[in-house]
């Protein structure tokens, strides 16, 4: 390499880092534009319509120092998370068991394909009817909402696993239940994570509205009472804070995305 | 070399369906025969579309045959069922196909122990095997690297070894390094026929090239166009160890190849 490759790299190096620096100014730019918005708009239309921004984080702040919100929070994040691991479960368990009834699977997957279309937040006044008003038609709901992306997912990526690396595992000896965990699990993690991408904002979501309509507790509970006793900051609250938790639980998903899928060969073009 | 051959071919019959159900099925091997005794290299040449990974296919059973058998130790492997195949026959053929087929969530280290690891094999003796075959085919230094990290011939040299490593008796190649470079490929075909030295398995290599076919064989099978059937069956006299690079300077090499060659359509 010479002098003059060296430098090159160099000025390549440091302009791809001011890059780098120049989204993330960007990005904290366009936060503060979005916040400056949102107060011209509340000082346009009116305390009743738009909640001051301020007093929407002041409300946040107090509302967690007395423990109410964390309250909420917790409700929501018990729902959503119990009923996403069930969906999940279903989700991933469903497919690896008509995996192994190819037959039965030809004949139901239409129907299967078809109950995608069903509205399922038109079925939660037959799921209050069934289960009564406690968790149990939140669960249900979250966990279809849930389960039809990652059946979806893991369905298609079983059957997109490449033929020739199931028929290496079974030369070198492996079993079936064996082949289903080290080639088939893995083949499709990217297509499972991609699902669990989709259905996690998901999960909230129908937890939430769930609250609306079932319970006493929740965020979704919270924004509702908030608006039925006119407290327009309220419901702002609850929603930026919904937004948030579904941030920090998208994270903590790209963190185990991250280490799961660390063998997946970096796409620099998806790097900045 | 003497006596009941190891693995043995006969009269197999592989046939595909035509594209729709008027058109006549196309035989693709028809009444084929050969057999291998213990501890031959054996290079099976043809042209390509003659059969020869539906052949490795069949006697490794991924594949069903239409008719024939396929004898393993004298004794008949059922390959005419899907239901009864038995693929690598109890680990006791190992299978380097085209494509390295190296596992892209595992390590190169991991790919090569995956067979022992799934044999339930897993031992410090396999852990030094696997070591020692890394060291042999130059790969050491990379056991912590996945596979889109290696280079076409390391992968290679991995997915050989991920086979070497658990030793069956029996070792099938599909024109393994058909893809890569002249040097790279010379470079492997030393090293293989190092490592055969080593446990002098019986091999059974498909190649379309006639230099690599007359380089690492004891014997070399020609077969003809589909339905794919053996022209010519050649010993190859060019006395062990051999000078791969220099194979074609051997004063038995030109006659050889000459004769394969009017063979090979």
């Amino acid at each position: 390499m010479t002098a003059q490759d060296t430098a090159l790299d160099l000025s390549e190096a440091s302009s791809i880092k001011w890059r780098r620096y120049g989204v993330i100014i960007g990005r904290v730019l366009l936060i503060g534009l979005l916040f400056v918005l949102w107060k011209l708009g509340a000082d346009a239309v009116g305390p009743i319509y738009v909640a001051d921004p301020i007093k929407v984080i002041q409300r946040i702040i107090t509302d967690t120092q007395s423990g109410l919100l964390l309250k909420h929070i917790y409700a929501t994040l018990r729902i959503s998370t119990i009923g996403f691991a069930i969906g999940c479960a279903f989700g991933i368990a469903l497919p690896f068991v008509l995996r192994l009834v190819p037959r039965i699977t030809a004949a139901v997957e239409p129907y299967i394909m078809a109950s995608v279309g069903i509205p399922k937040y038109a079925l939660i006044p037959l799921f209050i009817l069934y289960f009564g008003i406690d968790d149990a038609p939140k669960l249900w709901l979250v966990g279809l909402l849930v389960f039809y992306p990652i059946f979806i997912a893991v369905f298609a990526g079983i059957r997109n696993v490449d033929r020739r690396l199931i028929n290496m595992a079974r030369i070198v000896g492996a079993s079936e239940s064996r082949i289903a965990r080290e080639v088939i699990w893995y083949s499709l993690t990217p297509f499972f994570f991609a699902a669990l991408k989709i259905s996690l904002p998901r999960a909230v979501s129908a937890a939430i509205i769930g609250e609306f309509l079932v319970g006493n507790e929740g965020i979704g509970y919270f924004i509702e009472n908030s608006r039925q006793s006119f407290d327009t900051v309220g419901a702002f609250a609850g929603i930026l804070v919904a937004t948030a938790l579904v941030l920090v639980l998208n994270s903590v998903l790209d963190k185990i995305d991250h280490r799961v899928n660390a063998w997946r060969p970096k796409e620099r073009s998806m790097e900045i | 070399m003497s006596g009941q051959p190891l693995l043995e071919v006969r009269g197999l019959d592989k046939r595909f369906a035509g594209r729709s159900g008027r058109d006549t099925a196309l035989w693709v091997i028809k009444d084929l025969s050969f057999s291998v005794p213990d501890g031959e290299f054996l290079t099976i040449i043809g042209p390509s579309g003659s059969g020869k990974t539906t052949l490795l296919n069949m006697i490794a059973q991924i594949d069903v045959a239409n008719g024939g058998e396929v004898r393993f130790q004298s004794k008949s492997a059922p390959i005419n069922d899907p239901k009864s195949l038995n693929p690598g026959l109890n680990c006791q053929i190992g299978y380097v196909t085209q494509e390295d087929n190296l596992l892209p969530w595992r390590t190169t280290l991991q790919n090569v122990l995956f067979p022992l690891e799934v044999q339930g094999r897993l031992d410090a003796e396999g852990r030094a095997r696997a070591d020692m075959l890394m060291r042999t085919v130059g790969l050491a230094g990379f056991e912590g690297h996945y596979p889109h990290e290696l280079s076409g011939g390391m992968r290679k040299r991995a997915s050989l070894i991920r086979t070497l490593v658990y030793d069956p008796p029996v070792i099938l190649m599909d024109e393994p390094f058909g893809a890569l470079d002249a040097q790279t490929r010379a470079q492997l075909q030393e090293d293989l026929l190092r490592l055969w030295n080593l446990g002098r398995k019986t091999i059974v290599f498909v190649t379309h090239d006639i230099t690599e076919a007359i380089a690492l064989g004891d014997r070399t099978l020609v077969l003809s166009r589909a339905p794919a059937k053996i022209v010519g069956d050649h010993p190859i006299t060019i006395p062990r160890p051999r000078d791969i690079r220099g194979i074609m300077t051997h004063p038995d090499f030109a006659a050889l190849y000459q004769r394969i060659r009017e063979q090979v359509q």
